[in-house]
């Protein structure tokens, strides 16, 4: 280096000198309070979630309903006798943050136990960690199905506990096909967010809609984008295609913007809107929820038609101050299953209730009848599934029909044959 | 030659400690931080080397850290190739790629050349969501990355993947410090100075300033091969416009004007959002306000700020 | 790629109607995002990257004003006078401290309020999302133009809108303080050495620019759903539209946002897949071609 150039211009030299060096070393040193909180007689159950962003809504009721469960449970004795303590941590929806979160909670959050309150992309970043460290986890957010059906991607002590796309699809295309052949409805439109879920949902969902109804003519589909505010000009190209259906995969504030936008241009008395989504998140936020949209049942009070359901979820109301929402029935059915493996096997160590929850049904408000049952693929069966239609007052949906769970098994069970997973 | 001795004193020391550090107290998390560390330390840094040390502000940088995430990933699951084999054609892979874009953005001056490098990011981005059956669209490619086993290295222990980012690291950070010390690195500073001077002397502006873009773009993408090599998998949020940000963030808070300061600044970025994110679920709040209090308060890199401290004299001459 | 579609599209005047309409209509919105955006950067030579917040902001007090007042009007006027209240206090108290540095700390800044106040709209309306519902005035049959469908309230948004536009470009063209700030876009040293006082103007430039965004917010409120974050895709589409328009240029943001929103329009019946790809695609080669963007001029 000429000294011309030092006299020139200061910045020209990045330099390493020592002050740099030391104050990287002080700073690394800051940043490492890395030991490990130990246990106790407490049980820590780590939430990797999303709190914060667009979809906070999910973090948020995911927690309510832990805590709701963990109060209770503790209130009873704890799980095997240990005090449950939950501890939350932000996700932010980014599948590397969600891992990192997952890994601290595990390594260094003393948790012993996961509850994996993330979506899809999260779940299977988790889903790695979890494979990593051999921790028992249930993931209670992700409806991906190949999360729990493909072998490849399975891990021995993950669960889910959580509805399924291919259970989804395989009940909304057996009621909708009772729909359109009650009303000779042939010509239908779909419109799904653009991306991974929204397409393979949507053709998995179309495959069996066929199954049961090979006659519907589909006269357009519409990819609104990932994030898109503003869902005007796809508004106008169905209207403009007329269906007699729609079928659509929005959801929370997407729906929610779609129902709005669809008013303007009174896309409801065009054609019948058909979707698994309308829940009460979407019932809240929307004024005037139009008659007559075929909705299934992501949570709902009156579905199953049980005391348990209603009493829970008044508890949930009471407490929070708003209604649960699907999220928030997986995260207590979760809960409901850990306690009830710890009943059975007198511990809550972990390695031996992952051999009891494999296969165990348990006593659930929100089983069809009363009852879900983990499945040995590590995945929940026998929750409630329903489809109904929207009316303007409460409860909002009328005449629900529950899904045929002997129909979707043998179909599911035909699917995963067809792709090989077993 | 003097300076080259010192660094790699000092590159062979701080190895010497990270790969000891294990040996004396034995913390996962510890790993797991200076893991996450390597990656975003070696994006940060490489990106230091076009703002701080060629005054070339790219707004973009992203596409090669994601570049790098999804190439070695993909390499690892759809081939058999060896890590080492698969990490080496991934580099190869960013050069060209760098190469390529580099040609193309380098002509464009300032925010112009920030906004090119930001389109093209974006480009790349949404074609990741929507070549769903190469990348798995929005949900990432899953599955994990392959466990193989080579001269024992085993990149799916813990131990030894840390092992493996720490050389890297300082592998990676060694020799950008050496491009910059070198006569080709006081070549683009004088570029970015003074470009009318240069071009005086007879610099051709475009060689050195393309070969600095193309050998940024290798070391963010080796960082993407580590952050790949963490989560074992590769997601659309590497290449997205907020993950640039971030390195952006880094920069700017340990530094533009001292080597180290990316470094410096992606550490302490880490470790404020790990403290932030445990304690509340309104880290934005509090990360925002650090970030505020930080740009109004220090109005420079936190060594940069050192190195000027009044009273020090000419710290920064060595 | 369905070209068949397009063409038949193109052949029917309902079709043309309905899907220029509300091409119009996101890109009009849009517009008045980037208006301020373009003007900030004009003036000042600043991204102002937390144009998005201003938006956000704008249609969470339109929300609560309509809650409070039910009066729709009220709200929009509250949130365009706050928002504007918010752009000079932004300028002044955080962007005006760091002229002269470097870029990337003005960048730095915006990404710190970007962060504070998505976490504060979290904090005040909470973590799920909201709708602010049509309001009673707009609550009617959709107009039929040529067979094609234009509801009341986007007619009346696009009237709005294009009224503000000719506002701001006969305000920009014609009053003193305008023919100040498009010099100042021009040429900002030259204003400065005629002894103008440059601090109220760069207060004024973002006050507009914040009200404008809050503005947009409000418009949109009625029909988009309010959540935390929600400027940030606005902000995505808000920037290409002034970098491909030019930055700085009002009548560029102008333009190429209505071709946008027709883009997008009748994109969706002829190639759907593609649009956002075209549109980077289009970004990318403006600049490469004519970094000063369509209609602007390049700054030194």
């Amino acid at each position: 280096m000429t000294k011309h150039d030092v006299k020139n211009n200061d910045k020209t030299k990045p330099g390493l000198g020592r002050r740099a060096v030391l104050a990287t070393g002080v700073t690394g040193a800051l940043a490492i309070p890395f030991l490990a909180r130990g246990a106790g007689n407490v049980l820590r159950i780590g939430v990797p979630t999303v709190l914060s962003g667009p979809i906070a809504l999910l973090g948020t009721s995911s927690r309510n309903a832990l805590l709701l469960e963990a109060d209770r449970i503790n209130a009873a004795g704890g799980l095997a006798g240990r005090k449950i303590e939950l501890v939350f941590e932000d996700g932010k929806a980014q599948p590397q943050e969600t891992a990192r979160v997952a890994r601290e909670l595990v390594n260094t959050g003393g948790c012993e136990l996961l509850i994996d309150a993330t979506p899809s992309s999260g779940a299977f970043a988790v889903q790695e960690v979890v494979r990593d460290l051999g921790v028992l986890c249930i993931h209670t957010c992700s409806e991906t199905s190949s999360l729990t059906a493909d072998p490849k991607l399975r891990a021995p002590t993950a669960f889910r506990c959580a509805r399924q796309g291919v259970h989804d699809s395989i009940a909304g295309g057996a009621y909708l096909a009772q729909f359109a052949n009650a009303h000779k409805f042939n010509k239908w439109a779909t419109c799904s967010p653009d991306y991974a879920y929204g397409r393979d949902t949507t053709a998995q969902f179309l495959d069996f809609f066929r199954h049961f109804k090979p006659d519907i003519e589909l006269v357009t589909q519409a990819w609104p984008k990932l994030g898109q505010p503003d869902f005007t000009e796809v508004i106008t190209k169905l209207i403009q295609a007329r269906p007699q259906a729609l079928f659509t995969l929005l959801y929370a504030g997407d729906l929610s913007a779609f129902i709005n936008q669809g008013n303007v241009y009174a896309l409801f008395k065009a054609m019948t809107v058909c979707t698994p989504n309308v829940d009460y998140p979407v019932l809240s936020a929307i004024k005037n929820i139009p008659d007559g949209i075929q909705s299934g049942t992501r949570y709902f009070e009156e579905f199953p038609p049980l005391p348990a359901n209603k009493a829970w979820s008044e508890a949930y109301r009471k407490r929070f101050g708003q209604y649960p929402t699907n999220w928030a029935w997986q995260n207590a059915a979760a809960m409901m299953f850990l306690e009830a493996a710890a009943k059975k096997a007198g511990t809550s160590d972990g390695k031996t209730l992952v051999a009891v929850l494999s296969g165990l049904t348990i006593d659930c408000p929100f089983g069809t009848n009363g009852k879900i049952t983990m499945r040995e693929d590590h995945t929940i069966i026998d929750y409630a599934i329903g489809w109904g239609r929207t009316i303007a007052k409460p409860p909002y949906i009328a005449d629900i029909k529950p899904a045929d769970w002997g129909q979707i098994i043998e179909l599911e069970t035909a699917w995963k044959k067809q792709l090989g997973y077993i | 030659m003097n300076g080259f001795w010192r660094d790699s004193g000092v590159a062979l020391a701080a190895l010497v400690l990270l790969l000891g550090a294990p040996l004396a107290f034995s913390s996962p998390a510890f790993e797991d931080f200076i893991i996450r560390l390597s990656a975003l330390a070696l994006f940060a840094t490489s990106l230091n080397l076009l703002v701080g040390g060629s005054g070339m502000i790219s707004f973009g940088h992203g596409l090669f850290y994601g570049f790098g995430a999804y190439a070695f990933a993909l390499l690892m699951q759809r081939t058999t190739l060896s890590l080492a084999s698969a990490v080496l054609l991934t580099l190869f892979l960013a050069a060209l790629v760098a190469l390529l874009v580099g040609a193309v953005c380098i002509r464009l001056k300032t925010i112009y050349f920030a906004f090119v490098t930001l389109a093209i990011q974006m480009l790349f981005y949404s074609v990741i969501i929507s070549w769903v059956s190469l990348t798995g669209g929005d949900q990432g490619l899953q599955g994990g990355i392959p466990r193989r086993v080579i001269a024992g290295i085993d990149i799916n222990q813990q131990g030894h993947l840390y092992q493996f980012c720490a050389v890297l690291l300082v592998a990676g950070l060694f020799a950008m410090r050496h491009i910059t010390a070198s006569p080709f690195g006081m070549t683009l500073r004088m570029i970015r100075d003074n470009e009318a001077r240069a071009a005086f002397l007879g610099i051709p502006l475009w060689r050195p300033k393309l070969a600095i873009f193309v050998l940024a773009g290798v070391f963010a993408a080796l960082g993407g091969i580590l952050a790949s090599l963490f989560v074992s998998g590769a997601y659309p949020e590497f290449a997205d416009w907020p993950f640039s940000g971030q390195a952006i963030f880094a920069v700017m808070l340990g530094g533009i004007d001292s080597f180290l300061g990316p470094l410096a600044g992606s550490a302490i970025l880490l470790a404020l959002n790990d403290i932030f994110t445990r304690l509340t679920e309104y880290h934005g709040l509090v990360q925002g306000v650090v970030i505020l209090l930080f740009a109004l308060g220090l109005r420079r890199g936190v060594l940069d700020f050192l190195r000027v401290l009044p009273g020090r004299g000419e710290v920064a001459s060595r | 790629m369905d070209l068949g579609a397009l063409v038949a599209c193109f052949a029917s005047p309902a079709c043309v109607v309905t899907q220029a309409s509300s091409g119009l209509i996101v890109g009009l919105l849009l517009f008045l995002v980037a208006a301020g955006l373009t003007l900030i950067f004009g003036v000042l030579k600043i991204v102002n990257f937390a144009h998005g917040t201003f938006y956000m902001l704008g249609a969470y007090i339109a929300y609560s004003v309509l809650q409070a007042t039910n009066s729709y009007g009220l709200a929009v006027l509250a949130a365009a006078a706050a928002m504007a209240v918010f752009g000079v206090a932004f300028e002044r108290f955080l962007i005006a401290r760091v002229y002269g540095g470097n870029v990337l700390m003005q960048l730095l800044i915006c990404y710190a309020v970007v962060l504070i106040f998505d976490d504060l709209v979290k904090l005040i309306w909470g973590a799920d999302f909201h709708a602010m519902g049509m309001p009673e005035a707009f609550q009617r049959a959709p107009i039929f133009i040529a067979g094609g469908v234009v509801p009341p309230f986007y007619a009346g948004l696009i009237v709005l809108s294009l009224c503000l536009a000719a506002l701001l470009g006969l305000g920009l063209g014609f009053t003193r303080m305008g023919k100040i700030i498009t010099a100042a876009a021009q040429n900002p040293q030259m204003v400065a050495a005629l002894g103008i006082n440059t601090t109220a103007l760069f207060a004024l430039v973002f006050g507009l620019g914040g009200g404008l965004a809050g503005l947009a917010g409000a418009l949109a409120a009625p029909v988009r759903s309010l959540s935390p974050g929600m400027g940030f895709s606005i902000l995505i589409e808000s920037f290409i539209i002034t970098v491909i328009g030019g930055m700085g240029s009002i009548a560029g943001a102008l333009l190429t946002a209505i071709g946008y929103g027709l883009l997008r329009g009748f994109g969706t019946i002829g190639f759907p897949l593609f649009t956002d790809e075209l549109i980077y695609a289009a970004m990318i080669l403006v600049l490469l071609l004519r970094p000063s963007g369509l209609f602007g001029r390049e700054i030194v």
